[in-house]
């Protein structure tokens, strides 16, 4: 164990920077803010930028099932898909020749709660699955929705897909967003202070043992799942109408899934802003890379994944605040995290509370 | 005494093996009892049955007169019966203080309770109960970094944590320091005097039991070997064979 006095562990482990962090944060906030407003962004950087408050979204959604929870989710672009195919469903919505679509802000709402009640659903089944088998069913749903979307023509277009009504405000698009991840970082943050996240971290450490101790970890993780779901549900509705059309090989793309867990990694998983750091870096080195290295950037970024992997496993964010987790720990692959839990714990309920 | 547990024809096989094999027991308000048997006789099993960690093949098992044979594991919990494991299970990562706090009486909790911090109150009882266990110094030390049987001492003080009335304890001296077992008997006499806490003993420190338990059961390849005081089943020439080997162990901690 450590060799710090007795009491003395939250003082000497906590992240003496938090009260920084939230001014840093505010800061960005701000700026991001009042960008839209200053003259010469064009809407092709309110586009970009948009695209990146999704990526960071998301991520944030997948940290909740994936790091807090410990449930590391192969297929969570799922949920992206299917909200963005229901509100196109229902934006474009026929009947006899006639449009009687519905208003976009219905749509896009009702298309986040089908997304976060199938994953209610299916979340109930798949997560009696652990480790990686969990992880591959989760891919394996991804892939049958994908392919029932592209069979089920009548419903949803097929391999063609839905066009929907061109609404080209990027300004709207970006302060939506903007106010969504907010909305999440701050929920996350406050989340995990309250005995509903110290609990989902109990499932993650041991789930066994938080079942005995009264915790009903069924009831807990498909909670969170289902709103995870709903989440990014909301960024796929978001993102059919402001993209106004849906396939599904532009709806269901794995490297989705792909960016939420890379992104995550390196900022930290199961801490609050490890996705968004990381989603962010992730978003702006994958524009770098496709612009100065088209040809290798699938192979750039692959290593930038072995790297997280072997050298910062426990992400960015985790080289300072070590209440987060690595890949390796929540696949038991306990040897390869040697030497990466030590030290008081940093921050959290407890001290939080003190 | 009022049973507080009882099991009646508990059976529990993997495959082909029958690691419970019809097992009677029970446990009286406030009493303490000691079960105790050769290793792979079925203790630990058996703990996983009654506390609904593993699901049962035969028999039932009432929990304050309730049937929590087809319950979960976290209604048993919440029913006011806790346990440690063998193998020392806390949430390692979280600090000593948290894990008291995450192993509350989660049936008094509702939604609005479940999206607050921790209450004043749970976090007093957290800190009463941890320096009852010689832990206070190590509230904030995470709990991976504890030494083997401060883990166990936590362990215990979580199983504690809930106001239980029944306490399943896995080898609760397991690893832990002689000197530190003394102070375990000692702390849970306290416990069962003071807030007539039930406990039931896995044990292979015979000794321990002796000094705790005014009764033992005797498990020996899944099924009751034998049943009695502590003085009545250490001479009882059956348990000898089967758990001591030697005639001369009798008494002393179990091989």
């Amino acid at each position: 164990m450590s060799r710090a006095a007795p009491g003395t562990g939250a003082v000497a482990g906590r992240w003496p920077a938090g009260r920084a962090v939230g001014v840093g944060a505010l800061i960005v906030l701000v700026v991001l803010a009042v960008l839209p407003l200053l003259g010469g962004t064009s809407n092709a950087t309110l586009l970009t930028l948009t695209l990146m408050l999704t990526s960071i979204g998301v991520a944030i959604n997948w940290n909740l099932t994936g790091g807090f929870t410990g449930y590391v989710d192969f297929g969570h672009a799922v949920w992206f898909g299917i909200g963005a195919y229901a509100t196109a469903i229902l934006i474009s919505l026929q009947s006899n020749g006639p449009q009687v679509g519905w208003p976009p802000v219905p749509a896009i709402l009702v298309g986040a709660l089908v997304a976060g009640f199938l994953a209610a659903i299916i979340g109930r089944a798949t997560m009696r699955l652990k480790g990686p088998y969990f992880s591959i069913a989760m891919l394996g749903t991804f892939v049958a929705v994908r392919e029932i979307v592209r069979v089920w023509s009548p419903l949803t277009g097929g391999g063609v897909g839905l066009t929907l009504p061109p609404y080209l405000n990027r300004a709207l698009f970006y302060y939506v967003e903007l106010a969504l991840v907010t909305v999440l970082v701050v929920g996350t943050w406050w989340l995990r202070r309250t005995r509903f996240g110290a609990a989902l971290v109990a499932i993650r450490e041991d789930e066994v043992g938080a079942e005995t101790r009264g915790i009903d970890t069924t009831r807990l993780k498909t909670a969170v799942f289902s709103f995870a779901g709903l989440s990014t549900g909301l960024f796929g509705a978001l993102w059919a109408y402001q993209n106004t059309f849906v396939d599904p090989d532009i709806a269901f793309v794995e490297v989705r899934t792909i960016d939420a867990v890379m992104g995550t990694m390196l900022g930290g998983l199961g801490t609050v802003a490890g996705p968004v750091l990381g989603a962010a870096a992730l978003y702006w080195v994958r524009e770098l890379l496709w612009t100065h290295l088209l040809d290798a950037h699938l192979l750039a970024q692959g290593v930038l994944l072995i790297v997280i992997v072997l050298f910062v496993p426990r992400g960015l964010v985790g080289l300072v605040d070590r209440r987060g987790t690595s890949l390796f720990e929540l696949w038991g692959w306990k040897g390869w995290s040697r030497g990466l839990r030590q030290g008081p714990v940093a921050g959290g309920e407890a001290e939080a509370a003190s | 005494m009022t049973a507080l547990l009882e099991a009646r024809g508990v059976v529990k096989r993997f495959g082909g093996l029958t690691a419970v094999d019809g097992v009677d027991i029970s446990v009286g308000t406030g009493e303490m009892v000691g079960l105790i048997g050769p290793n792979g006789s079925g203790k630990t099993t058996l703990f996983d049955c009654l506390s609904r960690v593993q699901t049962i093949d035969a028999g039932s098992i009432r929990f304050d007169g309730v049937d929590i044979a087809g319950r979960r594991a976290h209604d048993v919990a919440r029913l006011g019966m806790s346990r440690t494991f063998q193998l020392i299970r806390v949430y390692r990562d979280l600090s000593v203080a948290e894990n008291m706090h995450l192993s509350i009486q989660w049936g008094s909790i509702g939604v609005p309770q479940l999206f607050a911090r921790t209450d004043a109150a749970t976090r007093r009882r957290a800190d009463e109960l941890l320096d009852f266990l010689l832990l206070g110094p190590l509230r904030h030390e995470r709990a991976g970094n504890l030494s083997g049987g401060q883990r166990r001492l936590l362990e215990i003080g979580m199983s504690l944590m809930s106001e239980p009335r029944l306490v399943l304890l896995d080898e609760a001296t397991s690893g832990v320091n002689p000197s530190l077992v003394a102070d375990i008997a000692d702390r849970l006499r306290e416990v069962n005097t003071q807030r007539q806490v039930a406990f039931l003993l896995v044990e292979h420190n015979v000794q321990f039991v002796a000094d705790l338990c005014e009764r033992v059961v005797v498990l020996d390849q899944g099924a009751v070997l034998a049943e009695g005081t502590p003085g009545e089943v250490t001479q009882d020439p059956t348990v000898i064979e089967a758990y001591f080997g030697d005639p001369g162990d009798a008494g002393e901690d179990a091989p």
